[in-house]
């Protein structure tokens, strides 16, 4: 096969629209939250990615997009800036633990199913001394990433930019790098709820998880049939609405936080129909024909009553029908609040969306008093 | 505690009424002065606070000069941005058909600094592509406003004064206002 | 060596007297000895004296989180070493980095630093994705998975509070886009919702000059201020927070029944 081929193909997948919907799409296939899922993650052989050979042609693929990316004259520009390198890390590191943590999940759960105990169970009784056993281990560990990081630092020099200058902004203008799921998530968002209220949300929303996940299985040994729908709700934050959002802040955001496949050549000029409309102008504008009305309340009626909607009546409904059961086994304080958690968690894609399909930039838009969602 | 309170007081009622009543007057004032003495804590530890919080913001500012002189009306040629005072003091001047006016370098989105793409005649802020027409006006990207005007007009010798401490928001419609731009 | 005296070195050492005023149990050959290794030791009491199998096996820890502590300590030693060489002034901040690697002899101590750092983010990111996967946030160890989240966001803090101190273009432009984001706070910062409600008559309480932001960032833009504010918070302010809630994130392990782990 040709590689300008190959590189072509790349960049066209890896735009957000593309690649974040096949990520969606295949998303419940390889962490399969029911048994539907489970058939076809069992019929399509993608359990197999959770398998030894799985995890190899896992490393080669990305190995391999490396190893393009480096001979590619763009790509390299952005792979072999000294603060992206840590990204390079986290892709390979987070491949390998979920992908080690997933082989040693499927095998428990191959061992649950027969009635064994999980592999980590020991007797009780038969314990191993600290020292020892543990104090050594941890010394190598230790040993082993100090070296790691002295040859990092012998070979990569930090970065170090010219001198701070305020009045000229660099084109494009990055976060550090773990930041740029948020810095993302601006583009969809304002600035007051991608800024201040999913951070806010992310953080206590995590520290809620043990107040909301209330299946006593799976504690302390690696599994997954017995909590799948949870793993598939933090699997899916933390890789596609996370780390994913990161990869493409990094290497696939260019001049004027344009869109660049990585293959592409950073273009300044690039220009991107980006008319936005807010909700408000299309329904009295566009559908109404007539003029926004003076009102605030009035102008975003149909925002307010959305939102409203999504966010209050949505979880009630969903407790009288689809997820009664759920409901009668969570009580109404861990119901609401895992529907709060989940529903802001969700409105991101469906901002994301919005935004691509209708060009709609936001659902109320109140600049007037810096109210905009 | 309430236990004891009963049990005490019918014991206390045979022998005198009088000094019962002296202990549980003892015993609530010393309650009193319990809930006195902790309010006052919480008042003393909630004006530390604020206190503190008020530290956070000194009563000097070493910044620079928030109004300065750009010239003449005539320096500024018809339909034109001017970058000049971009570094200095983060403004552009722009001047279009009738009027001359100040426009902010702060982009309404996250506060980079948008650079004026004079090909495509517009600001386009490099940190999230918002983009904003000749006017400061906001149209592609995520800005969700206009760009900020600063109070313009002229000083006694002629000159076009440009005062930053004064802006002038679109959204609250006081574009209209006299000092947000200069006719020419 | 002489017939007679067949012990080996250490043996000898360790049975003299400093040896035992220091490490109260002689040289850790015995079971019970080794227990005491442990037990007498302020620091290696961290752990307790005997695990259970699996919670010595890296396959199942991955060890992050003994390497994010790693880390901490690490970046508090070179972290401390950099502070000899660094003023945190607009004027010489910039020189003082370049000094660093062209001036200063082991020229990689900055690197060390920023690496690290980066690697701590990554180790703690990783700890949590363990932690998850093994159910060790589950009763009754909610508590202790709080105190996690809360050290993870300290830790990206950290970090993002030490990217301002180099004082480059790629410094100001990060924390100028970062701290942007608390102008739109509601009600605290100069455009977050609700802020203009917060006026007595024309007077608006919240403005560019006593928002949240201004509160961290000490001026109205990233500045001269910004450079000390965030020098402070990195060195001092924050790692002061999160030890205390190392503190009681090791301490809750113990109480929490040790490590996780099948019952």
């Amino acid at each position: 096969m040709n590689l300008v081929a190959i590189k072509s193909a790349i960049d066209a997948l890896s735009a957000p629209t593309i690649s974040f919907t096949i990520l969606t799409v295949i998303f419940p296939f390889i962490f399969p939250p029911s048994d539907w899922f489970e058939k076809i993650h069992r019929k399509t052989g993608l359990w197999r990615m959770w398998t030894k050979p799985g995890g190899v042609i896992g490393m080669i693929l990305i190995t391999a997009f490396f190893v393009i990316g480096y001979f590619d004259p763009y790509f390299n520009k952005t792979l072999t800036k000294a603060d992206n390198f840590p990204i390079v890390l986290m892709i390979y590191s987070m491949w390998f633990y979920i992908w080690l943590g997933m082989f040693k999940a499927y095998r428990n759960d191959i061992r649950i199913e027969q009635g064994l105990k999980p592999e980590e169970y020991n007797d009780p009784d038969d314990k191993v001394l600290v020292w020892p056993d543990l104090v050594y281990i941890e010394f190598i560990c230790l040993i082993l990433f100090q070296v790691f990081l002295i040859v990092w630092s012998i070979l990569v020099a930090a970065p170090i930019e010219e001198p701070a200058n305020p009045a000229a902004t660099p084109n494009p203008s990055k976060a550090p790098w773990y930041f740029l799921g948020l810095q993302e998530m601006l583009v969809y968002y304002d600035p007051w709820i991608a800024g201040v209220l999913l951070p806010t949300f992310i953080i206590v929303g995590l520290m809620a998880i043990p107040y909301m996940d209330i299946n006593k299985k799976g504690d302390g040994y690696y599994s997954f049939k017995e909590r799948r729908v949870g793993m598939f709700i933090f699997m899916y934050g933390w890789v596609v609405l996370w780390l994913f959002l990161i990869i493409i802040g990094t290497f696939f955001r260019g001049p004027n936080w344009n869109f660049f496949g990585p293959f592409e050549y950073w273009d300044t000029h690039k220009v991107e129909a980006l008319t936005n409309v807010n909700l408000s102008e299309i329904l009295w504008v566009k559908w109404l024909n007539q003029g926004l009305p003076s009102n605030i309340l009035i102008r975003e009626g149909l925002g307010f009553v959305i939102t409203g909607l999504y966010l209050f009546v949505l979880p009630v409904i969903l407790a009288k029908t689809y997820l009664k059961d759920m409901y009668a086994a969570y009580g109404p304080t861990r119901f609401v609040s895992l529907m709060t958690f989940g529903l802001v968690m969700l409105a991101l894609p469906i901002k994301m969306y919005l935004r691509w399909i209708f060009n709609l930039q936001y659902i109320i838009a109140i600049p007037e008093w810096f109210f905009n969602i | 505690m309430s236990d004891q309170k009963e049990i005490v007081a019918p014991r206390a009622a045979v022998g005198s009424v009088s000094k019962s009543r002296k202990t549980s007057m003892e015993r609530r004032s010393f309650f009193s002065w319990l809930a006195l003495g902790w309010l006052g804590f919480a008042a003393a530890t909630g004006g530390f606070f604020t206190v503190i919080i008020r530290y956070l913001f000194p009563n000097v500012l070493f910044e620079p000069p928030q109004s300065f002189k750009i010239g003449f009306p005539e320096d500024f040629a018809p339909n034109s941005v001017d970058i000049r005072y971009k570094k200095e003091f983060n403004a552009w001047i722009v001047r279009d058909d009738e009027s001359i006016f100040a426009l902010s370098t702060v982009c309404t989105h996250l506060g980079c600094t948008p650079n004026w793409l004079a090909t495509d005649n517009k600001f386009k802020c490099p940190c999230h592509g918002s983009g904003f027409r000749m006017t400061g006006i906001h149209f592609e990207g995520p800005a969700p406003r206009p760009l900020e005007r600063f109070k313009i007009g002229l000083a006694n010798d002629g000159q076009v004064l440009v005062d930053k401490t004064k802006s002038y928001k679109w959204e609250k419609g006081e574009w209209e206002n006299k000092d947000s731009f200069l006719k020419v | 060596m002489s017939e007679k005296n067949n012990k080996s070195i250490l043996e000898k050492m360790g049975e003299s007297q400093v040896w035992k005023s220091i490490i109260r149990s002689g040289v850790p050959r015995t079971r019970r000895q080794r227990m005491h290794a442990i037990l007498g030791s302020v620091f290696l009491h961290l752990h307790p004296a005997r695990l259970p199998k699996h919670a010595v096996k890296v396959g199942y820890t991955w060890c992050m989180g003994g390497l994010s502590f790693f880390l901490f300590v690490n970046l508090t030693i070179t972290g401390i070493l950099l502070m000899f060489y660094y003023r945190p002034t607009v004027e010489y901040a910039f020189t003082d980095i370049i000094d660093l690697s062209e001036q200063v002899p082991l020229g990689i101590m900055r690197e060390l630093h920023r690496w690290a750092a980066h690697s701590m983010v990554l180790i703690v990111w990783l700890h949590m994705v363990r932690v998850f996967m093994t159910g060790s946030y589950k009763p009754p160890r909610e508590f202790n998975w709080g105190i996690g989240v809360i050290l993870m966001t300290l830790t990206m803090l950290l970090s993002f509070t030490g990217y301002l101190l180099p004082w480059d273009q790629l410094a100001i432009w990060a924390v100028t886009v970062g701290s942007n984001m608390a102008r739109a706070t509601p009600f605290l910062g100069n455009e977050g919702p609700g802020a203009s409600l917060l006026a007595i008559g024309d007077i608006n309480l919240v403005h560019v000059g006593s928002d949240v932001r201004f509160a961290l960032l000490g001026g109205r833009f990233v500045g001269e201020a910004t450079l000390l504010r965030f020098y402070v918070l990195h060195c001092i302010a924050i790692p002061f927070v999160a030890m205390i809630f190392m503190a009681v994130h090791f301490w809750r392990i113990r109480k929490d029944g040790g490590i996780s782990g099948p019952l």
